[in-house]
């Protein structure tokens, strides 16, 4: 399908346990959506709610964090804070108007490459059905536009 | 003079005669008549001080500048400040965060009938049932007790916007955020905002520019709202302080909400607990 929305997704993964989920999936061979583009963080703690919003705000169409299973935190308590910072973040984006849908937090180990590409593929087809962010349109004066304008 | 204007002044001059504080933070009439902040070092000043409905701005953000010695080998200065039953919450919140100390600060508490913004009751008012302040060391008092308003359910406006779809949601955010003209008033009139280096104006990294699109706005009440999580205690001086009556309070009680149903905090009951945001609980496990 030629005209098919392509969503752009960025995702935060743990060092520890889903960045290498990801590459248990390229070592395995699973093929995942070319859609999302992986930042490597320490720790699902380290991904400040300001980097979501950012990547919302400079035209991510959906945003992912994944981190280890509860429990299982190389720094013992970085994603049960993590927790309870995107409960309350997944609300407050609802509330603005942007589907929480476009946010999404799960836990995924270093030993589970197969969901890691399950995860990703399920997460990529939900944002290409909810359309691209209305966000960027809000903008007076696009790039473009403004290269309009300027020449 | 109102009988409270009265207390107040009374309390205030015993404060700075007998030396207990060396400033008092209060309201006094600007020359256009509206409620500003007074800084009253002089206990003849402080027939200046006033007490009305106007007064909307939470003077507990005033203690920051005073919450370090002016000088080497000097002690903090004491201050007393006059405060409203929300304003003492932001107390408790700086106490628990160590920015002020206890026996620095007198409390002028003031039993509060609800103040207003833009000669509008502001919303919180509507619903408040709490008029005394949960700490305080003068309490002044009106002759007849405040009556408590009979509707108790605080979140009725978020309740009806949490039930449009995300379209109209957008839609109304889109429009309030596009009117910002990004001056910061409402992070300058807030307590618990007390960064030395905010991120709306950080440069390395620089987080967001300096453009006046509805991105960028939105970028930064939603950060403020979210720095804000388990911390405001909702006196509505942002909303106060806003000169584009953008309806920020919504934010913020959007979130109290969340954080009252998922974590039974409300922000200042004591200054011991801390904010949800900043602990955990091994055991939960949340919806997200």
């Amino acid at each position: 399908m030629p005209n098919q929305f392509e969503p752009k997704i960025v995702s935060f993964l743990c060092n520890w346990c889903s960045y290498a989920g990801a590459d248990l999936a390229g070592t395995s061979r699973i093929s995942y959506p070319q859609n999302i583009r992986i930042i490597r963080v320490p720790c699902s703690g380290r991904v400040d709610p300001l980097f979501v919003v950012k990547a919302f705000l400079d035209g991510a169409d959906g945003v992912m964090v994944l981190g280890c299973h509860p429990g299982d935190c190389h720094y013992q308590q970085g994603n049960y804070i993590a927790q309870r910072r995107y409960s309350i973040m997944h609300r407050l984006l609802e509330f603005t108007g942007i589907e929480s849908e476009r946010l999404f937090v799960d836990w995924v180990s270093a030993s589970e490459g197969k969901r890691f590409a399950e995860v990703v593929t399920a997460f990529t087809e939900r944002v290409r059905n909810l359309g691209p962010l209305p966000l960027i349109g809000t903008k007076k004066l696009s790039k473009e536009k403004f290269q309009e304008v300027a020449s | 003079m109102t009988s409270l204007e009265n207390q107040i002044r009374n309390s205030a001059r015993k404060f700075l005669e007998d030396g207990q504080v060396s400033c008092v933070i209060g309201y006094e009439r600007d020359a256009r008549g509206r409620a500003r902040p007074a800084f009253i070092v002089k206990a003849d000043d402080t027939e200046r001080l006033i007490w009305d409905s106007d007064c909307s701005l939470n003077l507990v953000n005033y203690l920051h500048s005073r919450k370090s010695p002016p000088g080497k080998d000097q002690p903090i200065p004491k201050t007393a400040v006059v405060v409203r039953p929300c304003d003492v919450r932001a107390i408790q919140l700086l106490i628990n965060e160590q920015q002020l100390k206890r026996e620095n600060i007198k409390i002028i508490g003031i039993t509060c009938a609800g103040t207003d913004i833009n000669h509008q009751l502001r919303t919180e008012c509507e619903f408040c049932q709490e008029r005394i302040p949960l700490i305080y060391d003068v309490l002044v008092e009106p002759e007849k007790p405040v009556e408590l308003p009979a509707s108790q359910d605080a979140y009725a406006d978020i309740e009806e916007m949490e039930s449009w779809s995300s379209e109209e949601r957008f839609d109304f955010w889109t429009k309030e955020f596009d009117r910002c003209i990004r001056c910061y008033a409402c992070r300058q009139a807030c307590p618990g905002c007390y960064c030395f280096e905010c991120v709306a104006e950080q440069v390395d990294p620089h987080w967001t520019s300096i453009a006046l699109e509805v991105p960028e706005k939105m970028f930064f009440h939603v950060m403020r709202a979210f720095h804000l999580a388990g911390r405001c205690v909702g006196c509505g001086a942002c909303e106060a302080a806003c000169p584009m009556n953008i309806p920020l309070g919504k934010l913020n009680r959007k979130i109290a909400k969340e954080i009252l149903e998922l974590f039974g905090y409300h922000t200042g009951d004591n200054s011991e607990n801390l904010p949800p945001l900043v602990c955990f609980n091994p055991d939960e496990r949340l919806k997200i």
